[in-house]
């Protein structure tokens, strides 16, 4: 029974990280439940560099749903937000706020309003799947607000029907969505393998790459690749379960030389699929393609790997190092070849944890300038320079699951009204 | 027996078209050989405008095997050379110029040295394929200079050996080159699908693509495919069986729709195989896709009995 007060306001605020598939999703068996064709595996990153932050609110006084993204008000009537809230809805159960004296009864849920504000801390036009972490974070805060009793691996299959790679995002480290086999998808949800801190060496530099192109949305993409792909179907069968299993393995032992070499032959497969699209999907571009080279070069010149780079639906490179040292050798090459525009701050070219750059012995432009070209490069020829090509980097690793934030003055909406800020 | 003056020389010069495959080889089962992993289907481009002119000539007064490419003497002693030397002198026969008064029987041949001069009428540089047309040429120059009575299917053979790709411009027109079973690569030849003229509305645009980047060679490149990619044996044993036959269906009933869908999917099927290899192989960069997307968007467009008449009169190939 609610309070009498028919304005009160009750809010949960929750902060989700994104995540980075390192065996790739690709692929629907079907469209409306969003199951995939293969199972996937992914790193979570540090929500500290990179998360979406969400605060729900639920007032008898809010006479219909609605949402806020970065401060914008979005239509919730498409199919994958009406799933989410059906979903998490039906699973409410009493909530009871003893300090505000607000009585929520189980029943009460279906006939009350939310309001949904939501931030991204990166740009969405960074192509740094903003959807994932999004749904994620609206998933985990509703499910907060309404006291639902179902453990992560469920809420994540219920963050699955909002964005496929949502799932992933319920949790810290090292994390598979597993496809499952049932028609109504109840068993395709996301497990954890390894938490954040089982293999913290790892750093992770991603380069947001400069690109005027309007990409393909995964959903269309992916899509056409299951119609229109012949190697598609002999990849989900045949390939990508044995590669399940090794990266498993690689990621329990911590064997970086295996978890290199399968993080780069399935990115390079998904794209290799989709250029197998009809028509061809071009997501690397020839700034992707360089950052490869670069780094496939410095591997083989090592003899073992010491940084995996994956790509997903867009030209942005991901490259986890093996340890921080890698990531600061690493960066020095990136530097080199992919200096900042010269009225360029460095403070504003490396996002995330800027301390890489002291590590690399590098503190303002003129440091950049004097890197000397890495030694694996011995045919003498003046090395090509391609400023601009990179918008920034963004320095993180990998990082914990999502976490509800009590400090009320990160919420987004305001208790008295429940309107954004 | 050779005619008194010794210093005779007797020559022979042709000129050999090169191809573009419209159904890739992408891959061998053996490298000294040559034989691929699957069938594939070329079109012979007009030598009018791409060829290779080669000239062959044999003296007694030559001391050894020389040849000079586009003006610039180059060494012999590689080993696709040697092949196809030696599989076209075990086949020469007798020879007889009775204009010049020259005869020089079978047994002589393997005592007597060549001068080989070969041109391309196109920049090496422009990744045209340059060596399909050129070995090609030497064996087919070399054949009538020598009296070689084999037929045209046989002569690719040998070709191949020179260079995979150098079997199929042998023939005008469309050509595809059959894999073959034996061991020895006896059956792993180009045989003639139709001549140039069954298809002749045909044009074909090259756009020549400024591009910087050092190319990883096809040999490298394919011999790293089929050890490194889990697509590629999918791909040789189950899709290009079935699009080989598609396209010759295609090619004999002049379906351009089946024609362009084939050729576009296999192009791009084959850069896929590239992309799924370790280290990956870029041989397409942002122009080339550009290329891509603007012929795509092109045939998607709508324009009706327009559309059809226009794609039959200017094919873009990539």
């Amino acid at each position: 029974m609610a309070v009498e007060a028919e304005k009160w306001v009750h809010m949960v605020t929750a902060q989700t990280p994104t995540n980075i598939a390192v065996i790739k999703y690709w692929g629907k068996r079907d469209e409306t439940l969003i199951l995939p064709v293969n199972d996937s595996i992914s790193v979570t990153l540090d929500p500290d560099h990179l998360c979406t932050t969400t605060t729900v609110a639920v007032s008898p006084s809010f006479d219909r749903d609605r949402m806020w993204l970065n401060g914008k008000e979005i239509s919730l009537s498409g199919g994958r937000f009406q799933s989410c809230l059906r979903e998490v809805r039906s699973r409410a159960s009493d909530v009871e706020d003893e300090e505000n004296g607000i009585k929520i009864a189980k029943k009460d849920w279906e006939k009350l309003h939310l309001h949904i504000a939501s931030y991204n801390n990166f740009p969405t036009a960074a192509g740094l799947a903003s959807s994932a972490a999004g749904l994620a974070c609206l998933v985990f805060s509703l499910a907060k607000l309404m006291n639902v009793k179902e453990d992560q691996s469920k809420l994540s299959a219920i963050a699955r029907q909002g964005s496929g790679s949502a799932c992933r995002s319920l949790y810290g480290g090292f994390v598979k969505w597993i496809m499952g086999k049932d028609e109504d998808g109840r068993d395709s949800l996301a497990v954890q393998l390894a938490d954040e801190k089982h293999w913290d060496d790892l750093v992770i530099i991603i380069a947001v790459v400069s690109s005027r192109q309007k990409e393909t949305s995964s959903t269309s993409g992916m899509r056409e690749t299951v119609e229109t792909s012949l190697l598609l179907k002999h990849r989900a069968k045949e390939i990508v379960p044995k590669r399940i299993l090794k990266m498993e393995e690689a990621i329990k032992n911590r064997d970086f030389t295996s978890f290199a070499q399968l993080t780069c032959a399935d990115s390079n497969q998904f794209h290799a699929v989709c250029l197998d699209t009809t028509p061809p999907i071009f997501y690397m571009n020839d700034t992707s393609h360089r950052i490869i080279s670069i780094v496939e070069k410095w591997n083989r010149s090592e003899g073992t790997p010491q940084v995996a780079y994956t790509f997903d639906a867009g030209p942005n490179a991901v490259m986890i190092a093996h340890d921080r040292k890698a990531a600061t050798l690493l960066l020095q090459r990136l530097l080199f070849y992919f200096p900042p525009n010269s009225d360029t701050d460095l403070n504003n070219y490396i996002l995330g944890d800027k301390s890489i750059l002291q590590d690399a012995g590098l503190e303002g432009i003129k440091d950049v300038e004097g890197l000397p070209p890495p030694p694996e490069i011995k045919d003498g020829i003046p090395s090509q320079k391609y400023k601009g090509d990179v918008s920034y980097f963004i320095c993180t690793r990998p990082g914990r699951g999502p976490v509800v934030l009590s400090n009320k003055k990160q919420a987004l909406l305001n208790p008295e009204n429940g309107l954004p800020k | 027996m050779v005619g008194g003056a010794e210093k005779w020389v007797m020559m022979v010069t042709a000129q050999t078209p090169t191809n573009i495959a419209v159904i890739k080889y992408w891959g061998k089962r053996d490298e000294s050989l040559i034989l691929p992993v699957n069938d594939s289907i070329s079109v012979t481009l007009d030598p009018d405008h791409l060829c290779t002119t080669t000239t062959v000539a044999v003296s007694p007064s030559f001391e050894r095997d020389r040849m000079w490419l586009n003006g610039k003497e180059i060494s012999l002693s590689g080993g696709r050379y040697q092949n196809c030397l030696r599989e076209i002198r075990s086949r020469a026969s007798d020879v007889e110029d009775e204009e010049n008064g020259i005869k020089i029987p079978k047994k002589d041949w393997d005592k007597l040295h060549l001068h080989i001069a070969s041109y391309n009428n196109f920049p090496t540089a422009a990744g045209l394929a340059s060596s399909a047309a050129g070995f090609a040429c030497l064996v087919f120059s070399l054949a009538k200079l020598m009296n070689v009575k084999e037929d045209q299917s046989k002569l690719s053979a040998i070709a191949r050996q020179g260079s995979g790709s150098a079997c199929r411009s042998l023939f005008g027109g469309f050509v595809k080159w059959i894999m073959g079973r034996d061991e020895d690569g006896r059956d792993s030849l180009a045989v003639q699908l139709a001549d140039e003229k069954h298809w002749d509305d045909l044009f074909i645009i090259i756009a020549v693509v400024s591009s910087r980047q050092k190319e990883t060679s096809s040999t490298t490149g394919m011999r790293e495919t089929v050890e490194t990619s889990l697509l590629l044996k999918h791909r040789a044993k189950e899709i290009v069986p079935k699009r080989i036959l598609q396209m010759e269906e295609a090619i004999k009933n002049r379906d351009f729709t089946s024609f362009a869908q084939l050729a576009c999917a296999d192009s791009n099927q084959f850069h896929a195989v590239c992309l799924d290899t370790s280290p990956p192989i870029f041989y397409m960069n942002d122009t080339s896709h550009r290329v891509i997307s603007i012929a795509e968007k092109w045939n998607r467009s709508e324009g009706g009995r327009r559309w059809h008449i226009l794609l039959m009169r200017a094919q873009m190939q990539y």
